[in-house]
This record gives C-alpha cells, structure tokens and sequence, in this order.
C-alpha cells in the first residue's frame, strides 16, 4: 500500500504543500480564489519545532483510532486507496476523532463542504480521488525537495538502502555540503536565540 | 523592575520594557517572528526566482527536484540576482540620502533656501581640495555650488569615467587593484566588466537591467557588477552624504552621550527622531531647544521639550549636537511602550509600519514626515526643505499638544543608561593622533595595537539584541584590537558602556596604554550608517600614509546582527575595498556553490576583500585576530 512518507531533513519550509492542498480541496481549484477565502480547507500544515520544519497531515492509520471512535459514523476507509476519509455531511462536530488522532491532524472549521454553515471536522483524503486518476496527493507533486515521496514502503527503503550505501561503500556525497552548513547554521541560530544564558 | 535575562535581548532595559509587554500582551517584533516559523528555505538559500511571470521557480537544494528554473536559470543564477538587486536597493537607499543632501546643499549655495546654512566652511574647503576644486577668488557660497555640483554630477554621470568622488577619494593603490581585477576579469569571462564605479546611480540601473528577464546569467559578473554598484555607494553616494552633511551640520567633535531609554524625561515632553537623515532632525532638535517651545511645552504642565535618537537619526544628532540616544533598531518599538513618547517623527529608512498601530494604543504621534515612507496609521506631516523652520515647529507643538494626553499610568522609564564619549570623525581622530595617523600606525607597527576592526549595525531579531555586538567588541579588545564602528552597532556599544572611558578597563594592556594617553575610549564611535564611508576614508589614510594596499593592513569588518540590503552594499564595498568582512547571520547565498566561492574565496584573490560567516562571537574575534596576524606577518611587523 502506498503511503506518503516525510523526510523532514529535506523539509525547507516552503509551504508549497500547503498552498497546492488548499487549491485541490477548494471547490474552483484556483490559487487566485482562495485569498481571503475563509473556508479554504488546508489539510496539511509546516510546523516549525525550533530549526526543523515539519509537513504534519493524517497519515491513514490502519485500525484507524478516528474511525472507530467516530460516533456518527462519518468516518470510513475508502476501499480503493485505503484512504481514511470524512464525510462532513454526517460530521457532527464532538471532536472524538481529534481526542484519539496521535497525529494531532484534525481540524475544525465552516469549511466549503460543510452544509449550512455548520462547523465540521476536516483532514487530509490522501486526494483519493486524484490517485483514482493516477496521480499523486497533490503535496506530494508540489514538494520540490522529496521531503514528501508517496511509495510503496519497500520500494522507498530499497531507494533509500541504497542510496545511503552508496555513500558508504562507495564514499558517494550524501546530503549537499551547503546544505548541510545552511541546516548547521540554523540549528546554531535557534540555540543560541532560544538560550537565556547572555 | 528586577531585571532577568531574557532571551530576546541582553540589554536591562530592553527585558524591563518586553515584561510590560509579555503581561499587556502587547505585539511586538519578537512575536513576529515566531508567528513566521518556519521561515521558507528557498528565500534562505536565494534559491527563490520571482524575476519573471513564468515563475516563481526554485531550486532543490538537494539536487532531487528541478535544478533549473522555467527559463533555464540555475541556482547560481538565481541567487547572484539576487544578491545583485540587494545591493542595488542597499545602494540605492543610502545614496539616495546622499542626493538629498547634495541638493540641499545646492540650495543653500544659490539662496534658494534660507533655513539651513553652511556650517563649516573649513570642511568645504577641504572637499573641494579634494576634488581639485580651486576655492581662488570664489565666496563660500560660490565654492559650495561647485561642490554641490561635483556631488550632483556623480549620480548622473553618463561617461565611463569613475565619478569624481571615488576618484579623488580612493587611495591610487585601490585604484589600481580595481583595474587589474578588470583585467583579470576580463581575461575568464572575455567581457569588458567595469569595478570602478560610472555614476552612482547608473550602477544601481545597471543591476536593475543585467537582472532582468534573460540577461546576465554568469555569478561571477553578476557579482563582480554587485561590488561595482557597492563602490559607488561606499566611495560614492554614502560618502558624499557623510562629507556635505559635514559642511551643512559640522563635522562630528568629541562629546559624552547618554545612551538607553533613560534618555525619556517623565516630567518633559519626549521627542523621538527615527530614522537617517539628519536634514529634518537637525532642525526638530534645533526648535526643541528654543526658548519659544519650551515655553509652550511649559503651559502644558511639562518642564520643557526633550529630543532622544533612535537608530542612525540618532547616531547623527549625537555626533553633532550631544543629543541622548534611546536605542537601536530593536529599541524602536519598546520606546513606544514607555508610553512617555508624545511623538515618533521618522524619515526613511529602518521604520517599522508596526509603529503605527503601537502609537494608537498611547498617546504618541507616529508622524512620517518623507514622501518616500507612508505608512497607514501614521500622521503625515511632509517635510519640505525650504519650509523647514516651520514644519519642525509644526511636528514639535504637535508633540507638545499630546501631552496632556498622556496616561501616568502606562508610563514606565527604564533608568539603565550607560555614558558615551562619541563623536569620532576621521578629523577628530586624526586630530587626537596630533593630525596624521602617524602615531596610529606606530602603535600598529610596534604591536601594542595588533590591528582595528570596524562594526557595523543592525539589530537582526534573530540575533538576542546586541549580544552579537557586545560580546564580540569585548572579545576583540582584550587582544589588543581597536574597535570602531557605526550604525545600531555603535549604539549597543554605546549602550553597553563599551565607549566609556571606564571601558579602558576592558582592554588589553597594549590597548588599554594608547586609549589612556590618547584619552579615547578602545571603542569609537564613528556614526551613523551612511557613515561607513568615514571607515573607508580612515583606511585609505593609513594605507596611503604606509604606501600599501588597503588589503595589506591589519584591518578588517564585521555586521555581526545585519538585517538590511543597506548592509549587503556596505559588506561588499568593504569586501571590495580590500577588507575581510564578517557576517552573521549567514546571507542567502547558501544555494549557490559557486557564488558562495567566489565570496568567500575567489573574490580574495580578485579584490584582496572577502566575506566569512560565523555564528560565536569569540570564534569571531579568534578569526579576525588569525586574520590581523597573517596580514601583519605579511607587512613584516
């Protein structure tokens, strides 16, 4: 089964995946309409813990917690893409799914699907019906820097043994020198920012 | 207040001012920032291309994803663009402010304004020896016009000559390093590529054009035209607003300063000048002190008006008139919050829009006075040169007007102020040397002074304020280095007591003997921003005086908290002038191997200049005292 994995070494922050998520989730898929549009759903977010940065969304667990502690029944697992996916027509707002998420990838709010502007829970479908097309969730095609790759598990630890083997074996260059500086520099940056010591 | 330490600043009163802040929740630049984590790392990296409609396009920095952009662009492209256009804006707001003053002087000379006068006709005179200007037979108003002129034509100048400023001012040697980095040049790319700047702001245009859609894609060109445009600045644009701002306001004296928010008066009305030029806040102070407006200060219930600086606006004005200085660039927002400011006057430059909002939560006036900075919120009050006397009354009684306004019980003064002994023109240095840097350089020779660096500002917020600055002026006069310096960097050592007398204390012995016989602090202060040129200037004096290169001297440069495209054009001009220049934080250059090569090294070789990156103020000093060295050795001293 597919999933979409998360390198966040490679993360760089740009929010590319946020932006290319809220186009695909809102109702013109266009960038120009979700300015000041309230109800623009976006279900993943960068989150910064000091240097690193983090692209957090559902990772479609299986026993899915949200699932089963759904009352209502407005969560199921769409049989094609084993997607766990949210249907905001039954959605009743109690926030169990968010309780039990260990992901913390559920949020809330009038999103464009929700009817009558009822407050509903919201969260990453896998753009499970993207992938009926054959494409990728579109995170994974807007992130520049494979910090999002969506694999068959063994096909991407095959990639990423070797990979790392050529390195060692081969004394290949891993990760950008620069890169590695740049990722050193910040990690100092925030240290000493966050340090009381004067 | 007890005071703590805090990880947002070093400075006492600046933690006392972010407590009241933290418990009123009051916005602030600190907040700011965490609210943008985590910062886009293309922008970091200058792997970011927004020069055309096709993009934006951006490079992986992994190698992963694309490694070209739309029109083929490559990182390194991309990031000496713009690197480029960042030098271009720096210079370009710098010399600005340097045309400004060649047209006020301009002016004066032919009577068209009769509110600001020549003040000191003995440094006309030497500018226009300078230039080779003959003052025979011409009046002082005669022999300002043609220095006006002089100035004027450098930013206009459509010959490939270099402009008159950077000619008469750079020592010859620096010349003729330029010319034969041209050569060198010319002989890897076969393009006939300049350094020695045309005219100030035909190299800025220059950037503008080689940057656009489809034009110069070479790093190193596009470097080698980013120094070039620097040059014009720092031997160019700066330097004319240093040495005319010197004729129409005086040339900086020694004098002692206060320093820190402690400069507020809770019993006066409290005038804050923020900002750079000194043309409007030369005038602000001069009504401050008139018996008139203390009168009227008087009827309100305040004891008098009372003028403090803020970043360079203050760095000029304590310079010149003696005037305290509130703070830097991060002080900006907490003096608002002593709630004792009855106006913030600004001009150009370093202003956060922020202020606006912040001052409708007090009493203050936020009043923008240039048509170059509107910022919503504020009161605009344009300031015309011509009407000067007048519209400075206007903003000083509207300062006096607020203060029955304001609430005693928002009102909180930090009293931590350190003393200053500032004032330190390459005149007034020259003159405590006895009037030639002979005595300097003998110290240098003789190893009592291993070397001198010069600091520039700024605050950067992602730097904890002035601890880049501090720690690492202290680090650098315990080994026996002179430090000098301008900019929100000479305010945190000013804040700091870093240009006490007492500070003498700090310095190593060697250092500490010339400080005491010479009765200067180890630590000067030389000015404003804009005032980098007078580093520049002190430099070629001793290199000229040594019969050697810039590049030979034990010398070198630091912007240890840099925030402003200001300071990548004063980086580079020092780094084009033959100086090693230190930065941190790290520009955004990381993307490109082959720019950040030819900075950090290729550029050595080219210009004898060179930047480094460190992030710990005492490897810093360690670097700089390794550097010092290894230039000595190379001097045979």
């Amino acid at each position: 089964m597919k999933k979409i994995f998360v390198d966040y070494k490679k993360c760089v922050a740009c929010k590319g995946c946020e932006i290319a998520c809220a186009i695909q989730q809102h109702p013109s898929h266009n960038l120009y309409a979700l300015v000041g549009d309230k109800k623009t759903q976006v279900n993943v977010r960068v989150l910064g813990v000091e240097h690193e940065a983090f692209p957090v969304s559902c990772r479609h667990c299986e026993p899915a917690m949200c699932l089963d502690a759904c009352p209502s029944g407005a969560i199921s697992r769409d049989p094609q893409t084993s997607a766990v996916v949210l249907n905001p027509d039954i959605c009743k707002a109690c926030a169990m799914c968010a309780m039990v998420c260990p992901f913390d990838a559920v949020s809330f709010k009038q999103t464009h699907r929700a009817q009558y502007g009822r407050t509903v829970a919201y969260k990453c479908d896998l753009c499970h019906e993207r992938l009926q097309e054959g494409l990728n969730p579109a995170c994974v095609d807007a992130c520049h820097s494979n910090a999002l790759v969506f694999k068959e598990s063994d096909e991407l630890s095959n990639q990423r043994a070797v990979q790392n083997l050529k390195v060692y074996l081969l004394g290949d260059e891993g990760e950008p020198p620069l890169f590695s500086l740049y990722r050193e520099l910040r990690r100092k940056e925030f240290a000493r920012r966050r340090s009381d010591k004067s | 207040m007890p005071v703590k330490s805090d990880h947002r600043s070093v400075d006492p009163a600046a933690i006392a001012m972010l407590k009241i802040a933290d418990q009123n929740d009051i916005d602030n630049i600190w907040e700011r920032l965490e609210k943008q984590q985590p910062q886009c790392g293309y922008g970091q990296l200058g792997t970011c291309c927004r020069i055309c409609t096709q993009g934006p396009c951006r490079i992986d920095p992994l190698g992963e994803g694309p490694t070209r952009g739309v029109c083929g662009a490559t990182a390194d492209t991309m990031v000496a663009r713009n690197l480029a256009r960042m030098a271009a804006v720096g210079s370009s707001a710098h010399s600005d402010h340097g045309r400004k003053v060649a047209l006020l002087l301009k002016a004066v000379a032919t009577g068209e304004n009769t509110d600001y006068q020549i003040v000191n006709e003995e440094k006309l005179q030497g500018v226009a020896a300078k230039l080779g200007i003959s003052a025979d037979g011409l009046t002082t108003l005669e022999l300002a016009d043609k220095v006006a002129d002089a100035a004027l034509d450098c930013f206009g100048s459509q010959t490939e000559a270099a402009i008159q400023f950077a000619a008469a001012y750079m020592p010859k040697r620096l010349q003729e390093q330029l010319g034969k980095a041209e050569v060198a040049l010319k002989d890897i790319t076969g393009a006939r590529i300049g350094l020695m700047p045309r005219g100030i702001d035909r190299e800025a245009v220059d950037i503008l054009h080689r940057t656009h859609f489809g034009c110069d894609a070479d790093p190193l060109t596009l470097v080698a035209q980013t120094v070039r445009c620097s040059l014009g600045d720092g031997w160019g644009g700066s330097l004319i607003a240093t040495e005319l701002q010197d004729i129409l306001f005086g040339t900086p004296t020694v004098r002692t300063i206060k320093a820190n928010l402690g400069v507020l008066d809770a019993e006066m009305v409290n005038i804050i000048v923020h900002g750079h030029e000194p043309i409007l806040s030369e005038k602000v102070v001069e009504l401050a002190r008139s018996a008139k407006m203390n009168k009227a200060a008087e009827a309100v219930g305040a004891k008098g008006v009372n003028v403090a600086g803020l970043c360079c606006t203050g760095n000029e004005i304590l310079m010149r008139q003696g005037v305290g200085v509130a703070g830097n660039l991060l002080h900006s927002e907490l003096a608002i919050m002593t709630g004792a400011v009855e106006a913030l006057v600004v001009d150009v430059q370093c202003i956060f829009p922020s202020l606006a909002d912040l001052s409708s939560c007090y009493h203050t006036q936020f009043i923008t006075t240039s048509e170059q900075v509107n910022i919503p919120g504020a009161i605009h009050m344009q300031f015309e040169e011509h009407d000067a006397d007048k519209i400075a009354e206007q903003i000083v009684q509207r300062a006096i007007d607020a203060f029955p306004n304001r609430n005693a019980a928002k009102v909180y003064i930090p009293q931590e102020t350190a003393e200053a002994v500032v004032g330190f023109s390459v005149e007034q240095i020259l003159a405590a040397l006895g009037g030639t840097p002979a005595p300097l350089v003998e110290v240098i020779a003789n190893g009592t002074i291993k070397g001198v660096v010069g600091i520039v500002g700024c605050n950067n917020v992602k730097v904890k304020q002035d601890l880049f600055h501090q720690e690492l002026t202290r680090e650098l006069i315990k080994r026996d280095i002179l430090v000098i310096g301008t900019g929100c960097w000479a305010i945190a050592a000013a804040k700091a007591g870093l240009m006490n007398l007492d500070a003498q204390e700090l310095a190593s012995p060697g250092l500490k003997a010339v400080c005491k016989s010479l009765g200067i602090p180890p630590v000067l202060h030389m000015g404003s921003c804009v005032d980098c040129s007078r580093m520049l200037v002190l430099a070629g004096a001793i290199a000229d005086h040594l019969g050697v290169d810039i590049s030979a001297l034990p010398l070198a440069g630091s912007a240890p908290e840099w925030t402003t495209e200001k300071a990548v054009a004063i980086g580079s001009y020092f780094v084009g002038s033959g100086l090693p220049v230190h930065l941190w934080p790290a520009p955004p250059i990381l993307g490109s191997p082959a720019v950040t090569g030819i900075l950090t090294e290729g550029s050595k070789d080219l210009l004898g200049g060179y930047f480094f990156v460190e992030e710990d103020p005492t490897a810093t000093a360690e670097r700089m005292l390794a550097i010092i060295n290894e230039k000595r050795a190379g001097l045979g001293i």
